[in-house]
């Protein structure tokens, strides 16, 4: 009992299941497009500047500026003030809102406006030193009761242009990351920050400051609940899909194959991802949320991405004598997504992992975090290359292979050259289906960026573009892992020794050759393939 | 507009609505519904003042405003570029002081709050698309500024409806102009902090550079007339069709050579000029060829300075002889 359902299905059977999928893939898409907002929000809030009058008791943990604090204005001038007495408030959301967990975490970048002055120019790139902490509220707490959350001491490079240099026009300046919350588990946030000046030369660049705005990012309430649901949609089917496998698996009398239990990893690292472990975030404070979510998707695409190695490699028909079908063929294939992954992990490490301890915290400000990042991420460029250097040359080894093999096939019986064309043109299709996959997915990054960089003006246009890639691409991994698990099953059929002929013209049939030497290989492509090297 | 500012300015809570002299019945009942937006009302108005004086300060028109009372005074009663030009002004000082107080929170019906939200604004699934500050103040202005020119009704194709039309193409264009100047700031906030993930968000420009931009559709401006139907069409059918951006007026401004109050020209008496400028801030041009008189002094000024955060400035003196001319 040989092959898989891929090549034993039936063209009639084989386009209702891709119909099926299709209209999955259309409904994944159109549930992001209509029904979700855009994944995630942003909120500009100018900073109000507050006196403070007893400066060295800034950093008490119980002390908090609020918007009842005494308002400075930045444009009057204030004779006996000095740096210290201005303290930065933001308070986070604006109006009278509150966070909900739903909206899971919370990006804070900096945005510091300053102007020209008749007298006075500043330089293009400004270290700015900011003393900051956090403190958050909830609602069931008293109206001035601030809890103090985390403090720092932390450095940005600004970095300004100014194309025009006359009095009071603005410098146009980067923005900057603040601080960045894994868990957005309280109701209400506040931030006090101010810019001290020593005579070390701290914050001696800063020029004349009008506003500075801290911009909010937050995941979108709709967004997540959408996520959410398709995530608890997808994770029990998946559950059921790959039980179904390992049991077909099983059902037969032979050790599992490499490609299955690779099918079955692929399986698992996604189940891992689609799990709905956000649920949890609802009612903990779980602040690795965030990193967690970046590991188990890279895990993922690690898993997906080994597999695409291993298919090919499989497929490569290069069987010399005894058949070697274990992870350690492909060490070195496989060290690349490794190297890559590692590095990448690392990366996150030092960021998201950092911010754990401190959400302030940033890789990029000191040199040495900045190469330390840096190496990291060409580390991970490197590998991504080399992987697929290997993978082309593997699925150009694979088709060449196939292409000699064919001109095999008019010497042999019809029935039987028929059903290798079938075998090779459904092997080309889920070739084809992959590599459909990933144009999409690069394309809908792509799309997302342009849709988002434009100015939403057009008030006529129903359809969310970012949500729709991003449910759409989710969707297409689950679905793409789905129909591989499925075409690639063991089929159950019991097939008649050396009849060629089926039931019918379109579920032909055809049997294990007789001195074939491997009977635990998953395809019958690869069965002919070697049987072919071997004749 | 004419909202008496100096009065308003100095109030730190909203002001009562029939205190303020200078708004429509419709403005009135806008007021009164919100009540907490008229500071910065104000202070948009206030700002676009100072910004039609910096941007005509070398022309014969120098933004003449009989009294800081009435802050868009009678020249608002010729349809002239002038006119358009401080129409457009206004609407942007508004457009832009009602966004950036909805940033620092004391408004609230901005953006993603539900109280008394403009109904044309997006919806939103928990603050989805809603936090645009910039399209909520565009939305408030237009709803602040046009119900004064549409409340009441003129005869089709007459001056005063064409002044009408005239003054809502002009007031769209200052609110656009304020988008048109936003710039758009993006970050990547994705899987390790990748832009597989990116959120966008408009940023308001320096008020000046929005001056700036009007000031360049003025001095591009179209000239309009108003047609039986009751609709602006162009003067001289061989200059390009006006956009929502442009300013259009209705009739040639006077030379604003001399003093005459009706027509909102304080004349050019008395004002300093340039002596080696050709252009409008030249003394030829500015005094309308009546000559000068030219005056030298030494003065004392600031220079080399170096600006120390927060709130010091250290600077060196420095001893300079000018020329001034003023017009005769």
């Amino acid at each position: 009992m040989p092959g898989t359902i891929l090549e034993n299905l039936s063209g009639r059977k084989l386009s209702i299941l891709v119909a099926i999928l299709l209209i999955c893939q259309i409904t994944c898409f159109l549930i992001g497009g209509l029904v979700a907002p855009s994944p995630a929000g942003s909120q500009s809030i100018l900073t109000t500047v507050c006196y403070d009058d007893q400066p060295n008791l800034f950093t008490d943990d119980g002390r908090w500026f609020t918007s009842k604090c005494k308002s400075i204005n930045l444009d009057d001038k204030h004779a006996g003030l000095n740096a210290s007495n201005y303290v930065f408030m933001g308070k986070m959301p604006l109006y009278n809102m509150d966070f909900s967990r739903w909206h899971q975490n919370l990006v804070g970048v900096l945005q510091v406006e300053m102007e020209h002055g008749k007298e006075t120019t500043t330089t293009d790139v400004i270290d700015l030193t900011l003393d900051v902490k956090l403190g958050y509220r909830n609602k069931e707490d008293p109206d001035d009761k601030w809890t103090y959350h985390s403090s720092s001491e932390e450095k940005r490079i600004v970095e300004c242009s100014s194309p025009n240099k006359e009095d009071k026009y603005s410098y146009s300046c980067s923005t900057v990351q603040l601080f960045e919350l894994g868990s957005l588990h309280h109701d209400y946030y506040l931030l006090n920050f101010r810019i001290p000046v020593d005579d070390k030369g701290t914050n001696a660049k800063v020029g004349f400051i009008s506003d500075i705005y801290l911009i909010i990012i937050h995941m979108n309430v709709g967004f997540t609940k959408v996520w959410l649901s398709l995530k608890t949609v997808f994770f029990p089917i998946l559950i059921m899909i790959m039980a179904w496998f390992w049991n077909r698996v099983h059902l037969l009398q032979r050790t599992p194959a490499l490609l299955e239990y690779l099918l079955m990893v692929v399986g698992g690292t996604l189940a891992i991802l689609d799990a709905p472990l956000e649920f949890l975030t609802l009612y903990f404070d779980i602040p690795f949320m965030l990193l967690l979510s970046d590991i188990r998707q890279g895990v993922f695409y690690a898993a997906l991405l080994s597999f695409w190695i291993i298919f090919a490699g499989e497929h490569m028909l290069i069987q010399d004598g005894a058949h070697k079908n274990t992870l350690k063929t492909y060490w070195m294939h496989l060290s690349g997504i490794l190297v890559g992954c590692l590095s990448l992990l690392i990366f996150d490490l030092c960021e998201r992992g950092v911010h754990l301890h401190n959400p302030f915290y940033s890789i990029w400000v000191t040199p040495i975090g900045t190469n330390l990042a840096l190496s990291f991420i060409i580390l991970a460029g490197i590998s991504a290359g080399i992987y697929f250097i290997f993978l082309c040359y593997m699925i150009w080894m694979a088709y060449r292979n196939i292409s000699i093999k064919r001109s095999v096939l008019p010497t042999m019986s019809t029935a039987r050259r028929l059903h290798y064309e079938g075998i090779i043109y459904r092997f080309n299709f889920l070739m084809l289906v992959t590599i459909i996959c990933a144009a999409v997915t690069i394309i809908s990054f792509i799309l997302s960026q342009i849709a988002e960089g434009q100015n939403k003006w057009d008030e006529n246009v129903e359809l969310e573009v970012s949500s729709a890639l991003f449910t759409g691409v989710y969707g297409m991994w689950n679905i793409y892992t789905f129909a591989m698990l499925i075409l690639y099953a063991p089929s159950h059929k019991q097939w008649p020794t050396d009849s060629i002929c089926g039931d019918n013209g379109e579920e032909v049939e055809f049997s294990r050759l007789p001195t074939d030497p491997s009977p635990n290989e998953i395809s019958s492509l690869t069965t002919f393939a070697s049987k072919a090297s071997i004749d | 507009m004419g909202l008496a500012l100096g009065e308003l300015l100095q109030m730190s809570e909203a002001p009562h609505c029939h205190k303020l002299p200078g708004l429509s019945a419709g403005q009135g009942r806008i007021c009164q519904l919100y009540q907490d937006h008229m500071l910065a009302v104000a202070s948009g108005a206030h700002q676009a003042l100072l910004e039609c004086r910096h941007q005509f300060q070398h022309r014969r028109w120098n933004c003449s405003v009989l009294d800081e009372l009435n802050v868009f005074g009678p020249v608002t009663s010729i349809p002239s570029r002038e006119t358009a030009f401080t129409h457009a002004l206004a609407a942007a000082g508004v457009t832009y002081a009602v966004s950036r107080a909805c940033r620092d929170g004391h408004l609230s019906s901005c953006g993603c709050s539900r109280m008394g939200r403009p109904k044309t604004l997006k919806k939103d699934w928990i603050w989805g698309g809603c936090g645009d500050n910039l399209e909520y103040g565009y939305k408030f202005t237009q709803g602040f500024i046009d119900v004064r020119e549409r409340e009441r009704k003129f005869k089709k194709g007459s001056r005063r409806q064409g002044q009408s039309l005239m003054n809502l193409h002009n007031n769209e264009a200052g609110r656009r102009a304020v988008i048109k100047t936003s710039r758009v700031t993006c970050k990547c906030h994705g899987v390790s902090g990748s832009c597989s993930l990116i959120t966008c968000w408009q940023q308001l420009s320096n008020f000046r550079e929005i001056g700036d931009y009007i000031r360049d559709k003025y001095d591009g401006a179209t000239e309009v007339r108003v047609t039986k139907h009751g609709r602006l069409k162009l003067r001289n059918s061989k200059f390009r069709l006006p956009t929502a951006n442009d300013l259009v007026y209705l009739e040639e401004s006077p030379n604003y050579c001399l003093r005459n109050v009706s027509i909102g020209s304080l004349g050019t008496q008395g004002r300093t000029c340039n002596r080696t400028s050709i252009d409008l801030d030249g003394c030829n041009l500015l005094c309308c060829g009546r000559g000068y008189n030219t005056l030298k002094s030494t003065i004392k000024e600031r220079c080399q300075c170096k600006f120390k955060w927060c709130c010091e400035v250290e600077c060196k003196t420095c001893i300079k002889s000018v020329e001034l001319h003023t017009c005769k």
